[in-house]
């Protein structure tokens, strides 16, 4: 029996890739303390939701848990919109290391993390477009395609001439099987995780933006919990999580691709002008949104323009990440 | 009702028992509600469940015809809210939740209305705890503008609207536990 | 004596229990007390779904703190209420209300009456005809059985059939209501269990119509043994029987509108709810029966029902978070797993927990309750989660008529009080027996509900 049993709840089912870095986790906090410290866990949203987590663990229904302030309605308005600021970034490293800058810069961010202590950032794969059977080469292949979508990616979808539709992804597969949509804007792990290699044909290997976020939080009377000690070595592991969450959801690309060759799904190299003029359009609505967030108070502009000149700048180093309340 | 022809020797006419009188079989309670409260609530939820009914026709026409409702899921959400926090409130107001009846119909009566009168105080009591914490989320989120993603419908209105309902649930059951009490029933 | 503790007056007991190393108070004791405890309190008749959430809040605030359980209520009840998916289950609640009030249901009985009537028990035969139809339009068994017996047991009662026997055809025929597509209960499995719901439906319509078939075999059976359970009817010429059909012919463009339209994709199974109250009120406006106040009657009966529903909904998610927290999930699949039991024992064991468990509780309350229990120990076993679907269905189903407490069996007592529940109970004896059979089939051969989802995901 552990000195301290922390519990652990996710939306994710365990066999998910988020759900393996979890485990490899805490297995790796076990054995850094000695035992001191266990976990019990509660997968697939047995005790928490997708988006009211942040609220369940700052009330202590969990311990830790994974948040994502990205399926955030209320409360998180810049964690939300600040992952659509990182047009043209070139990997999931480079995503968190903004991320952590950003955090650094602009105490607002901190503030949206009241009541919670950050154990990890976390990035994503960069969703491409899936299709039945019109495979996109060029922007302009997109005309007239109805597409489920992201609600990011939506106006820049319009832009191009699309049609996107935002529909529950548990009914993408059926709306793929009977033409009611023609694909899904979407990561290459989804070819086989999803089981979209059935249904859909053509994997147009573009890249729509994605940006990293706060995505595993302590509530703060669970750290008030632990001695010095065991929160130096709890705050310590973000590197080791972030590492093993890099590796799972790369892993999860990597046999998404494998399953498309074995499946006959055609996977389409976009040309590096054509990614460019995405990029560039992507980036115009971003700021659009960025200017939005006046609406609810939030001044996103200065947020947006950090992140472009840190994604322009190159290799990204900033000082130690910030987030959530300081020990 | 205009029918073509009466059916084939019908012993009563079918509007004798409609299927909700007959899905809830062991409440004795009138299952019509009266009072403005009771007029309130039938009119938020119809017009939850025809606006529900009519933005996801609409939604489907539009996808046909290539004009798309985007964000209809999210309208459609806020009409559910509407309808389902109406229709618990009238469920209540006839008396018709579902429950076990297996033992307090093998009670003496007034053992059993007393039992009766504690099950509806313990129902409110619930209620009230139901909205305690829809309140406490609700603070926290106040200044959160927590919204709908695509349409910005703002949230805080529809959580205050459960939170009354909840009240009003919570008072109808206390209510009961009452009027219960009193001789006669 | 102020120093004497409440203890020093009981009986010496052993300091600790008598489990060497086993600490007093275990989560799992916790999750078992609190089942022993809602069972308890809904046998006083608190609702339902009240006591669900109650004990459901106690148990979090017991085993975390007061401050998360209450957190947890406020979550979940507003998930509930501003679900777009949980908001299909009104609107077909309200095309149902809506076909009877323009005379659906009746016309389809009678019309079924016409072709089968003659032959012996064909009023029953029927009866069963009338559930599967109105089946998939409704999504749950108590709708069904409530219209088609409002129809179809005075009718058998005139024609001099056993009230016992008709009464249990009607009970048994009812349950088709929650398997045939559009089903209740399939939603909400497709939603907690994050299977395709399209594939859910594809996969109960062999079960459905092998049930209904099973149903129609014990009918002729028992009328084969016993003609007077259900003396035949007066022939009626085919010319009549033909022209009979007009009446129904617009219900069949509906159903098949509503069923075409979600196989070939015209709408989503959420969709098809808000287009099947549209294609209902279509039909009313067509029979002449479009008034405000018809529209206005089905609207209140549908938000009276609606809300009952809510409520219990509500209830099973806080009561299931209670549950997960105490690792009664864990310890029962870890003592089904050790027992090295053979798939089908523990599938056995599985049905006759929801067999008990459903004579007493709604079949979504039970849907939402188990599902998250038996799940991961069925897909450990190595069954499909598309099947146990099917398998969860059906078994709760057999729950609706099975005594002591099968609400269909309350329902049609309702409809003709002069039935005592045992005349109906008997009635329903053969019935259960065709169900052991048919669930036993479902069992033996999962090929029966997989083969089509299969062919529909291509
Ligand atoms: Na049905
Ligand atoms: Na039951």
């Amino acid at each position: 029996q552990a000195e301290y049993t922390l519990t652990y709840a996710s939306p994710y089912p365990p066999g998910h890739p988020f759900s393996r870095a979890d485990i490899a986790w805490m297995k790796h906090l076990e054995q850094a303390s000695g035992g001191r410290i266990g976990f019990r866990t509660f997968w697939s949203g047995s005790l928490i939701s997708s988006d009211m987590s942040m609220e369940e663990i700052r009330h202590g229904l969990v311990d830790v848990g994974l948040i994502t302030p990205i399926y955030a309605r209320g409360g998180a308005h810049l964690l939300r919109a600040q992952s659509g600021f990182y047009g043209g970034i070139a990997s999931i490293r480079d995503q968190v290391a903004v991320y952590d800058c950003l955090d650094a810069r602009f105490p607002e961010i901190g503030q949206e993390l009241e009541g919670l202590h950050v154990l990890a950032a976390q990035g994503g794969l960069f969703p491409g477009v899936l299709t039945r059977n019109k495979p996109v080469r060029t922007l302009a292949d997109l005309k007239g395609l109805r597409l489920r979508a992201q609600s990011d990616a939506i106006d820049v979808l319009r832009a191009l001439g699309a049609d996107p539709v935002n529909m529950p992804m548990g009914e993408v597969y059926s709306a793929l099987a009977k033409g009611v949509i023609d694909g899904v804007v979407a990561p290459a792990d989804t070819i086989k995780s999803l089981h979209f290699a059935e249904v859909a044909h053509h994997f147009t290997q573009l890249r729509f933006s994605r940006g990293a976020y706060p995505a595993r939080a302590m509530s703060d009377a669970a750290w008030r919990r632990l001695p010095p000690d065991l929160q130096g070595l709890v705050g310590n592991s973000r590197k080791f999580w972030e590492d093993v969450l890099n590796t799972e959801i790369l892993a999860s690309e990597k046999a998404g691709v494998d399953f498309a060759a074995a499946h006959k799904v055609e996977m389409i190299p976009f040309p590096a002008a054509e990614q460019h003029k995405l990029d560039q359009l992507y980036n115009r609505y971003a700021l659009d949104q960025a200017r939005a967030l006046g609406e609810v108070g939030i001044n996103g502009e200065p947020v947006f323009r950090a992140a472009q000149a840190l994604i322009a700048a190159g290799p990204i180093a900033c000082p130690a990440p910030n987030s959530g309340v300081k020990p | 009702m205009d029918k073509p022809e009466a059916p084939t020797g019908a012993a009563f006419p079918e509007e004798a028992i409609s299927p909700e009188e007959a899905v809830l079989p062991s409440h004795s309670e009138a299952t019509k509600a009266r009072g403005p409260l009771a007029q309130i609530a039938y009119v938020l939820g119809g017009a939850g469940l025809l606006a529900a009914t009519t933005t996801d026709s609409l939604a489907v026409a539009g996808r046909h015809t290539g004009l798309h409702l985007l964000g209809s899921i999210e309208l459609v959400q806020a009409a559910v809210v509407l309808l389902a926090t109406s229709a618990m409130l009238i469920a209540t107001m006839v008396g018709g939740h579902a429950s076990v009846h297996i033992v307090t119909e093998r009670l003496p009566r007034p053992t059993a209305a007393r039992l009766a009168r504690v099950a509806s105080a313990v129902s409110g009591v619930t209620f009230l705890l139901i909205a305690l914490g829809s309140a406490w989320i609700l603070s926290d989120l106040w200044n959160g503008h927590e919204r709908t993603e695509l349409l910005h419908l703002p949230l805080r209105w529809l959580r205050l609207l459960w939170i009354v309902f909840a009240l009003l649930i919570a008072f109808q059951f206390f209510r009961r536990a009452r009027a219960s009490q009193e001789p006669g029933q | 004596m102020d120093r004497l503790r409440p203890a020093d007056c009981l009986p010496v007991l052993p300091p600790r229990p008598r489990f060497a190393g086993a600490r007093p108070v275990t989560p799992e004791l916790i999750g078992a007390l609190g089942i022993a405890l809602l069972l308890a309190i809904l046998a006083a008749g608190v609702p339902i779904g009240v006591g669900l959430l109650l004990v459901g809040l106690g148990g979090l605030a017991v085993m975390i703190s007061p401050e998360a359980g209450l957190i947890k209520l406020g979550v979940v009840s507003f998930e509930v209420i501003s679900k777009y998916e949980l908001g299909v289950l009104p609107l077909f609640l309200l095309m149902a209300h809506i076909c009877f009030a323009a005379g659906a249901s009746r016309d389809f009985f009678d019309v079924a009456a016409r072709f089968v009537g003659h032959r012996r028990g064909g009023l029953a035969l029927a009866s069963i005809g009338g559930c599967a139809g109105f089946g998939a339009i409704s999504g749950s068994s108590l709708a069904t059985v409530a219209t088609i017996s409002s129809v179809a047991l005075p009718e058998m009662r005139k024609a001099n059939y056993h009230p016992g026997f008709a009464a249990g055809a009607l009970a048994a025929g009812g349950t088709l209501g929650s398997l045939i597509p559009p089903s209740g209960a399939l939603i909400v499995f497709g939603i907690i269990a994050e299977q395709s719901i399209g594939k859910l439906f594809a996969a109960s319509i062999v079960p459905g119509a092998s049930q209904a078939v099973f149903y129609m075999v014990t009918i002729m059976i028992l009328c084969a043994f016993n003609p007077a359970l259900g003396p035949a009817t007066a022939r009626v010429p085919w010319g009549e029987r033909i022209a009979a059909l007009r009446h129904v012919v617009d219900i069949f463009l509906l159903i098949l509108f509503v069923i075409g339209g979600l196989m070939i994709g015209w709408f989503t199974p959420t969709e098809a709810a808000s287009v099947g109250v549209v294609a209902a009120l279509l039909l009313l406006a067509f029979r002449g029966g479009f008034s405000l106040a018809t529209i206005g009657e089905a609207l209140r009966a549908t938000l009276r029902t609606a809300g009952m529903i809510y409520i219990v909904i509500i209830g099973a998610l806080v009561f299931a978070s209670f549950v997960s927290v105490s690792g009664i999930t864990e310890a029962l699949s870890g003592a089904v797993t050790s027992l090295h039991a053979s798939p089908i024992v523990a599938i056995l064991a599985m049905t006759l927990a929801l067999l008990l468990l459903g004579s007493f509780l709604d079949g979504v309350a039970l849907m939402l309750l188990t599902t998250p229990i038996f799940l991961p120990i069925a897909e450990q076993l190595g069954y499909s989660p598309i099947w146990f679907g099917i398998f969860l269905v059906r078994t709760m189903e057999i729950g609706f008529v099975h005594p002591p407490l099968g609400l269909n069996i309350y329902v049609i007592q309702g409809l003709a009080k002069d039935l005592s529940l045992g005349t109906i109970f008997r009635g329903v004896i053969p019935f259960l027996v065709a169900d052991f059979l048919h669930l036993a089939l479902l069992i033996a051969f999962p090929v029966l509900t997989l083969w089509l989802p299969g062919l529909v995901a291509g």
